[in-house]
């Protein structure tokens, strides 16, 4: 019995539609006081881990609510895991996991009595919740504390109690609605490689919405980005990240000393703000640049992969493209 | 089960020793929303008595239910020395009844949906099988049940300690058929009082405020209507009072059940005056707090966002 367990999780896990996870035709979403918040979106979100990204008001929370079968499309239609949120939205709960981005945790019960009355929440037997419960918090590394106090919890604990209870009833997709909200750095990270191995390890597939462009890099195969409620791209994570490959080099003096000695040893680059941006090729790029900064004898204050923004997505002329970053340009 | 073999770790099995089987999918049954329903209502029972809360949670539960059962503990004690019953079925202790059930639901109520709002939990109950409206459906049997508890099993103690006293069968038929009206009643009571603890308990997430709000409602409103009793003849005595007395009573949810109970023919003495044929206004006016309470209280459900 253990052995079948094994290999199943090895494999994903059964119940994967083999399309798309989710899929969208011209879904339109009008409030009444004349907002759109979702306008003809069709797009297809595969099986792994999906990027939803936007910026605020480019309708994620909509879509995400719309999914989950608790708002109605104006117009259009979509399904997930190949049933109608139109007629199948409980089946399409049961088998989803919801993470809200506020706080949603109350903070008088205890961690794994909370998960446990969750796990009850979506249909599992008193003895399967808490069970999965204590199994839930294990995964997203809450351990001894999970008899504490869900309000002694720091916040990172609680993101991972809020991760958790997604995980308490078993589902094949998992919505997590801006799961580092709040974190620090080093809390981020953590989160993002949990994320990653809920992915991967556990074949759950996984929808993250973020604002943050540089967070989906790192744990998605899939973006999908929305600007005013209409579909802005929708792609492979490595065709996002090929072309977004900008490194940022700041001096304190002497940047057009720098530009020309750079030009010199074949690295075209292009100003921004006070920074010159270089495309980055490969390991060799931050060689040449160390070389040059060192035999020009100039104060280096960064060098640093640029760190990119959503909204840059969503200026062609910002967008870090091959025709417009610096090597292609020049 | 399985989820025992992941918990403890490492296990023994015939091809040596299995370390961390990590993730393992649930294939044990799922229950349907009928079950969750009854599920969250069971917990809300629960905590309704601050059971799996703090012993503070408990205090005004088990003070409440103590109160309560105090007249049929002394009715006991009355019956057993050839007193016969003293407490009436159908009123109980009237006083006593409202200012406890005031207490409770005020306290309680909050208890209930106000801490989900304040924790902002909501969204998480609204992204499982259940659907909007059962989540205050889930709340409002709860609190029935709870009120039903507090009201009915005093009686049932009034009840076993008479006719533990009692001599004869015909003297128990006769308690029984007493009793009946009166746990009718108190369902009644129940009802109400959870429909109006949780559509006011709903509109804040502070506890504080609820409670407040619940307990200066039905304090205020029993206070008007005693003062309109008054003021308007109501307390002159056995004979029918004027017509304004007999209306003053549908200010307030305590007095319209005592209006309810008279007019649906129960005898005991009243500090509200007999309706007469002003009695069916009674029962309209308790259809129609009840049924604004249970509107107010889907609609402000209905409404609640996911996030």
């Amino acid at each position: 019995m253990s052995d079948s367990r094994v290999i199943e999780s090895a494999v994903g896990g059964p119940g994967l539609t083999p399309a798309g996870v989710i899929e969208t035709q011209a879904l339109t979403k009008r409030y009444p006081r004349g907002v759109t918040a979702l306008d003809g979106l069709t797009t297809v979100f595969s099986p792994g881990i999906t990027g939803l990204i936007g910026a605020n008001g480019a309708g994620k929370s909509t879509l995400i609510k719309i999914l989950l079968g608790l708002v109605s499309p104006t117009s259009g239609r979509a399904s997930v895991l190949g049933r109608d949120t139109a007629v199948g939205a409980e089946r399409i709960r049961t088998l989803t996991g919801y993470m809200p981005e506020h706080d949603c945790l109350p903070p008088d019960v205890t961690g794994t009595e909370f998960v446990a009355h969750m796990g009850r929440m979506s249909g599992l037997p008193a003895t399967a919740a808490r069970e999965r419960a204590a199994e839930s918090l294990r995964h997203v590394g809450l351990h001894e504390e999970r008899y504490r106090l869900i309000g002694t919890y720091s916040t990172g604990m609680k993101q991972r109690v809020k991760l958790a209870q997604t995980l308490v009833g078993d589902p094949r997709l998992l919505l997590l609605d801006e799961p580092t909200t709040g974190l620090d750095p080093g809390g981020r990270a953590a989160m993002l490689d949990l994320i990653a191995r809920i992915g991967g390890e556990f074949g759950i597939s996984i929808v993250v919405s973020s604002h943050l462009l540089g967070e989906v890099e790192r744990i998605c195969d899939h973006v999908v980005a929305l600007e005013r409620g209409g579909l802005l791209r929708a792609d492979t994570m490595t065709s996002f990240t090929r072309v977004s490959q900008v490194l940022a080099v700041e001096v304190e003096e002497g940047r057009q000393e720098l530009e020309a000695a750079l030009t010199r040893r074949g690295l075209a680059s292009r100003p921004d703000e006070r920074a010159l941006l270089v495309r980055l090729e490969g390991d060799a790029t931050y060689d040449v640049i160390r070389d040059v900064i060192a035999d020009l004898g100039l104060p280096l204050n960064r060098l640093e992969q640029r760190r990119r923004r959503v909204e840059e997505l969503f200026r062609d002329d910002q967008a870090p493209r091959d025709d417009q970053a610096p090597g292609g340009a020049a | 089960m399985s989820g025992e073999i992941a918990m403890s770790g490492d296990v023994a099995g015939p091809g040596g020793v299995i370390h961390d089987l990590g993730y393992q999918h649930y294939d044990g049954p799922r229950l349907g929303r009928a079950a969750i329903i009854r599920a969250l209502c069971w917990h809300s029972l629960r905590s309704a008595f601050g059971i799996g809360r703090g012993a503070k949670a408990k205090i005004v539960p088990i003070l409440t239910f103590a109160i309560m059962c105090l007249p049929a503990v002394v009715n006991a004690v009355a019956a057993a020395r050839g007193g016969g019953r003293v407490v009436p079925y159908d009123t109980y202790v009237f006083q006593l009844r409202g200012l406890v059930m005031v207490i409770f639901v005020a306290a309680q109520a909050p208890e209930l949906v106000s801490r989900d709002l304040r924790s902002h939990v909501l969204p998480l109950y609204l992204c499982r099988p259940l659907r909007r409206l059962d989540y205050p459906l889930a709340k409002f049997a709860a609190l029935t049940a709870a009120c039903l508890a507090l009201i009915e099993i005093p009686l049932l103690l009034l009840y076993l300690g008479t006719i533990v006293s009692a001599s004869g069968g015909g003297a128990v038929w006769s308690e029984t058929r007493a009793l009946i009206p009166g746990l009718l009643i108190g369902a009644l009571w129940a009802v109400l009082f959870a429909a109006i603890g949780l559509v006011l308990a709903s509109l804040t997430g502070r506890r504080a405020y609820a409670t407040g709000a619940i307990a200066i409602y039905f304090f205020l409103s029993w206070s008007l209507a005693s003062i309109l009793i008054g003021v308007t003849g109501g307390r002159a005595g056995p004979v029918a009072s004027p017509l304004a007395a007999r209306l003053a009573g549908l200010v307030s949810p305590v007095t319209v059940l005592e209006g309810v109970r008279q007019w649906l023919g129960g005898t005991s003495p009243s500090q509200v005056p007999r309706p007469g044929s002003a009695g069916i206004l009674y029962g309209v006016m308790f259809l129609v707090l009840l049924g604004a309470s249970l509107g107010g209280l889907a609609a402000r459900y209905r409404k609640a966002g996911v996030s």
